[in-house]
């Protein structure tokens, strides 16, 4: 079958083949269905007269060439003629280059087992990874503790402005909607009872108690757990942090300690500043739309809020604080090789960080029902 | 003598640092064109403005006839890069990283991808079983052949070459420069290759580019050993260069 590449000519002994044309990277689907139609007789000699030929590149040379190969597999032999590149040559090079390089087959396992076991072994190396560098935290604190170095110091500060001072309008709008939006929803519900003025002890019970630190934690946890765990992964995959080793600085010292001692001063502030917008945002609903007056909204905040009550929200501030810094920075640390693990880490710090923050929030709950708080 | 490469009155300024200051070149069909210059001399800038990855503040750049925008898809079928620290995607295997460009640009089915993609890797001296390897499992100089790999999976016509033999220890140096030049004496290559190793300098490179004062000299070996440039002089005259010159030289593409 001629085609725009090839043309046959069939002689007693010979199939005589011109090739033509370009055969380049381009064209190689349609060469590939060209040469298969290279069907000599058993026993007839394959001859390629390449005198036609216009262009040829590696990808078109091995197209012919591979052919020829399927060919001398049938015991069929193959000849060219006015070959003007030396791509073939080349190609042949590169093949016998190659045979002489055993590639050896991996061996299989059987998968199941395979993957049964690696789950175990990481669980086991990951959790030991993760006590280790727990461990080396605990100690770089109380080494810092014991001999405080200005650039600790001066790092804290850094990381209480960025993750602190930084975030507080943005803290401040959420627990502000969130105020509006728990009055407008618990009004209408409270007007039933005709006890409307009782939506100033929910917002300002709720936002003290949970919302304002629950929100502001949430909101560090998505923007510098992330950042931490970015900023220590870029510089492990700097080589940052094998320089600061071999330089006899302890990386845990110079970069998660600050993180985590900065970011439980900075969310502290944070949850104060939330609790404000928080019960501003209720005011500005339940004194603007309701009816109440605002001397009425103070005076119900100060009879039914308790101090208790702003400790209780604020005491969980610092150990939220605590899993956020230290889940992103641990997770920044272990990438290893490749940005794409730097994804991964950074997704895994966001994601475990709120989860903790949640269960963390949830047995806070228990322990102050069970003290009575 | 064909003009494949072609920059004209090529000027980059950031803020008052002029790098290129009305930079012409020309860069011959099937030439290996070294380019050297001191730190700052804008090597990496040049490359960078002839790939469309910098805006140069003015000046034109034509390749095979195409005129160069900043960002806009160039010649791309036509030109690889081998960048200096490889720049394969981390996320893909060996094998994936080379199959890419030809996944991207072809419509050929996977079996014949996947064999010209493991010709390319052949071709550069790379074993089959590093193949399902990721790059971070590889040492730099693999990095660098699976790289190269890449770059010439789509029959260029063109190869950049950005530092190739930095990093590499002096065998696997002359393996590389060696591999170059066979790869270029086969494959109808033009390459321009900013490199800093005077014996890859003098042993595969038709012409030396040197940038100096915002502008270039070149010319073929021995043209740029006489120039009188201080730079240029002080350049070539450090031992290791004197060694280097003694060494094989190579002659301008005729």
């Amino acid at each position: 079958m001629n085609s725009a590449f090839l043309n046959f000519e069939s002689q007693p002994g010979r199939l005589i083949v011109n090739v033509k044309g370009s055969w380049v990277f381009d064209e190689v689907l349609a060469l590939e269905n060209a040469t298969a139609s290279v069907l000599p007789e058993t026993g007839q000699l394959v001859a390629f007269q390449c005198a036609g030929l216009e262009e040829i590149d590696i990808a078109g040379a091995w197209v012919l060439y591979d052919r020829t190969e399927q060919l001398a597999v049938l015991g069929i032999k193959s000849e060219f003629t006015g070959f003007k590149a030396a791509h073939f040559k080349f190609l042949q090079n590169i093949i016998d280059a190659a045979a002489i390089r055993d590639y050896e087959e991996p061996p299989e396992y059987p998968v199941r087992p395979k993957r049964m076991r690696k789950a175990v072994e990481n669980i086991g190396s990951h959790s030991a990874a993760v006590i280790e560098d727990l461990g080396e935290v605990a100690r770089s604190v109380l080494e810092g503790a014991r001999s405080p170095s200005l650039f600790m110091v001066g790092e804290t500060i850094k990381q209480v402005y960025q993750t602190g001072v930084q975030a507080i309008p943005v803290v401040m709008v959420i627990t502000f909607l969130i105020g509006i939006v728990t009055v407008h929803q618990a009004a209408g519900q409270l007007e039933k009872f005709g006890a409307t003025v009782l939506v100033v002890d929910l917002v300002s019970i709720s936002i003290t108690r949970e919302m304002g630190v629950l929100l502001a934690a949430i909101m560090v946890a998505g923007r510098s757990g992330s950042a931490f765990a970015a900023a220590l992964g870029v510089m492990k995959l700097n080589e940052e942090v094998d320089a600061m080793r071999v330089m006899g600085l302890n990386p845990y010292q110079m970069l998660v300690v600050p993180r985590i001692l900065g970011l439980m001063i900075a969310l502290p502030i944070l949850t104060i500043f939330a609790d404000i917008a928080g019960i501003a945002g209720g005011a500005l609903i339940a004194v603007g739309t309701m009816g109440i007056s605002s001397l009425q909204f103070v005076e119900r905040v100060a009879y039914g809020t308790d101090l208790t009550d702003f400790y209780v929200g604020l005491s969980k501030a610092p150990v939220f604080a605590l899993l956020i810094a230290s889940v992103g920075t641990l997770r920044g640390m272990q990438v290893k090789s490749s940005a794409e693990e730097l994804g991964l880490k950074t997704t895994m710090a966001v994601v475990q960080s709120i989860f903790m923050i949640i269960v963390a929030d949830a047995l806070f709950a228990i322990l102050f029902t069970r003290m009575g708080i | 003598m064909e003009t494949i490469i072609s920059v004209k009155d090529l000027v980059n300024r950031f803020g008052k640092q002029v790098v290129h200051d009305g930079l012409c070149l020309d860069i011959r069909r099937d030439e290996i064109l070294g380019v050297v210059g001191g730190s700052g001399s804008g090597k990496s800038v040049l490359m960078r403005s002839i790939l469309g990855l910098q805006r140069p503040t003015s000046g034109t750049i034509t390749v095979l006839g195409q005129k160069i925008e900043y960002h806009k898809p160039g010649p791309s079928r036509c030109w690889g890069v081998l960048f200096q620290a490889g720049a394969l995607l981390s996320g893909l295997t060996v094998q994936e990283n080379v199959e890419l460009p030809i996944a991207l640009y072809s419509d050929m089915p996977l079996e014949t991808r996947h064999e010209l993609a493991s010709l390319k890797l052949l071709m550069t001296g790379l074993s089959l079983s590093v193949a399902d390897k990721y790059p971070s499992e590889l040492s730099g100089g693999m990095r660098k052949r699976v790289s190269l790999a890449r770059a010439l999976a789509l029959e260029p016509k063109i190869l950049f070459l950005d530092e190739p033999t930095a990093g590499l220890d002096p065998i696997a140096a002359t393996e590389f420069d060696e591999l170059i030049t066979y790869l270029h004496d086969n494959l109808d290559l033009t390459i321009m290759m900013i490199t800093h190793d005077v014996d890859s300098l003098f042993g595969i490179c038709n012409r030396i580019a040197v940038l100096v004062d915002g502008g270039v000299v070149v010319g073929t070996q021995d043209e740029v050993l006489d120039s009188d440039h201080p730079w240029i002089r002080s350049y070539f005259g450090v031992p290791r260069a004197l060694r280097a010159r003694q060494a094989k030289r190579r002659p301008a593409y005729e």
